[in-house]
């Protein structure tokens, strides 16, 4: 059934129909609603779940790393400084190879205090091991849920769904959730072989000597790597069962022919599309490409999606201090080492939930010089209103 | 650059203000409940800043005839819902509304020196909503106007939206919101508000 759901009550309705056992949070901003939610849900009765009201962001990292290596299927979900204060613990789910499924509500982080939505805080976490999907809508929150836990547990990796702070997780927007019975033919029940238990004594985090810490951070990397076929089976399963797919790795948007090709993460790309739509009315050969799974990096996707274009535009949320833009250095790489020299121009805008509007947008599309922060990157351009400079 | 286009093809863009207690959101969320009850696609979300009791709050609903992508604010509204009149001495309320918008203001006269040209509902909303909820409460009062002076949600979607989004808040609240939005309308559809 179709219904007008915020975009944290229906990652929250997800996640319950995903039937975790153990779900730990500590409150922050914009990510609140959703454990909220789920708390009430587990008071009810309606989800058979321990629900922790962790002392920390860090204590709660912790509370579900222990759960899910006890075999519990488990939720968390926090944003901006909190994700960073559980770095250390994200990092050691990671290694330990836990599927732990969690939800990052995308805000800037500080200083200057910020709580309003960009990806610097995920993005700063692109080391730790972590899948990352960013998703674009409220109904592909939902849906990424369900299919993250089904990808963690086949690949034994942690995945992070990256939902843009208030500009989804507060929207009222049109989603359908499935029924139980569908979730569960599509999930199976968490089975985790390497589970801790009593009965079959094991060390969990052991140490790692110089002989042999290089092969077991190797074998986390090709992990991650072979999770790009997981990613997008498991979405086409999903299609098949649901009718609706989110994604896979990446996903084009009128490419055919397309020249210009602009390539964004998350909500901000509704808007791309629109503004493609009408360029493409005035008979522009523009097109758009969004990355959904950031982590792995899907480089043979882009590759094969970008080998013909004339012009590459990374407009991204996030900046790497000191470095520019990440999804455009990181594309820049994969490009050359394919072959294809096409200049990948780096566009940073929507910091601290600066609007990224449709005729910002339209802007970038028609912008060619590439001057403003420094000699690679560029800021997007601010939104005008009545001949004003608009930076909310 | 010009960037005062349109944005998408909506239908509606609708955006409220209100200061923080006023249950702006809680009325862009009906506002949108109420469309997609009427069969459109619609969206709202907040203006996000810190949630303090008495700041300036802004809210925004998009209805549209299909999907609507976009997740940015609302610059260009056809219609701007004021629940504190006051409001309009220190926010630009009216910036970017259509030339041909209108305005559903908590007021019992149009202030003075404020953009003319534009369409006007003014009505006692707080005294209306006092009535019936028991504190001086606007906001379903005027998304009854709003209701009544465009038609662009029927009185039954809003009163079926008000039933589902504040269920949760018990019977006595889901009634007197619904008497609420019904004298709004009425008191709009029988020229008892003041129209300009």
């Amino acid at each position: 059934m179709k219904q007008l759901l915020e975009g944290s009550q229906a990652v929250a309705e997800a996640v319950r129909l995903c039937r975790p056992q153990v779900v730990a949070a500590y409150p922050i901003t914009p990510q609140t609603h959703i454990i909220e939610r789920l708390a009430k849900h587990v008071a009810n009765g309606e989800l058979e779940a321990e629900f922790i009201n962790a002392e920390s962001e860090f204590g709660a990292a912790s509370i579900v790393l222990g759960a899910v290596a006890a075999g519990a299927r488990v939720f968390t979900a926090t944003a901006s400084q909190g994700l960073l204060l559980m770095t250390e613990v994200l990092f050691n789910i990671a290694g330990l190879r836990l599927p732990v499924v969690m939800v990052c509500a995308n805000r800037a982080v500080g200083a200057p205090i910020n709580i309003f939505s960009d990806h610097q805080d995920s993005m700063t976490l692109r080391d730790a091991g972590w899948i990352q999907l960013y998703v674009e809508s409220n109904q592909e929150a939902a849906d990424s849920i369900i299919q993250a836990y089904r990808i963690a547990e086949a690949c034994e990796l942690p995945v992070m769904v990256c939902i843009d702070g208030f500009l989804l997780t507060h929207t009222f927007e049109p989603v359908v959730l499935p029924s139980q019975v569908e979730v569960d033919s599509y999930l199976p029940a968490f089975q985790f072989a390497r589970s801790l238990d009593p009965a079959r004594p094991m060390t969990l985090g052991g140490g790692s000597e110089p002989d042999n810490y290089q092969e077991y951070r190797v074998a986390q990397h090709d992990a991650m790597e072979k999770s790009q076929a997981v990613v997008e089976a498991f979405d086409a399963d999903f299609e098949v069962q649901f009718g609706r797919a989110c994604g896979g790795l990446v996903q084009g948007y009128r490419l055919e022919e397309a020249q210009t090709v602009l390539l964004g993460m998350g909500s901000l790309m509704g808007a791309v599309y629109d503004v493609v739509d009408r360029l493409r009315d005035q008979g522009q050969a523009v097109g758009t490409l969004r990355l959904r799974c950031f982590r792995p990096f899907p480089v043979q996707a882009l590759v094969q999606h970008l080998s013909s274009v004339q012009r590459i535009i990374v407009l991204e949320k996030a900046i790497s201090i000191g470095a520019g833009g990440i999804v455009a250095t990181e594309l820049r790489a994969a490009l050359q080492q394919a072959g294809i020299m096409t200049p990948v121009e780096s566009v940073i805008g929507g910091l601290g939930g600066r609007d990224l509007t449709p005729e910002v947008i339209e802007e970038i599309f028609k912008e060619t010089a590439s001057s403003g922060i420094d000699v690679i990157n560029r800021f997007a351009p601010n939104h005008i209103i009545n001949g004003e400079a608009h930076h909310g | 650059m010009t960037m005062e286009t349109k944005e998408g093809a909506d239908l509606h863009d609708i955006r409220l203000h209100g200061r923080g207690g006023q249950g702006t959101v809680s009325a862009a969320a009906l506002l949108a409940l109420a469309a997609f009850e009427d069969g459109f696609e619609s969206q709202a979300f907040p203006k996000f800043g810190s949630e303090r009791r008495g700041a300036p709050v802004e809210a925004y609903v998009r209805i549209s005839r299909s999907v609507i992508r976009a997740h940015n604010q609302v610059y260009t509204p056809d219609a701007v819902v004021i629940q504190d009149a006051g409001l309009l001495r220190s926010e630009p309320l009216l910036k970017g509304l259509n030339p041909d918008g209108l305005i559903v203001m908590n007021a019992t006269e149009k202030p003075a020196g404020v953009d003319n040209g534009f369409r006007w509902i003014c009505l006692p909303a707080s005294q209306i909503g006092e009535r019936h909820i028991g504190r001086p409460l606007p906001n379903t009062v005027l998304l009854g106007a709003l209701a009544a002076g465009t038609q662009w949600v029927s009185l039954t979607a809003l009163e079926r939206a008000i039933t589902n989004h504040l269920a949760s808040k018990g019977e006595a609240v889901v009634n007197a919101n619904i008497e609420a939005v019904r004298e709004g309308y009425l008191f709009t559809e029988n020229d008892e508000a003041l129209i300009l």
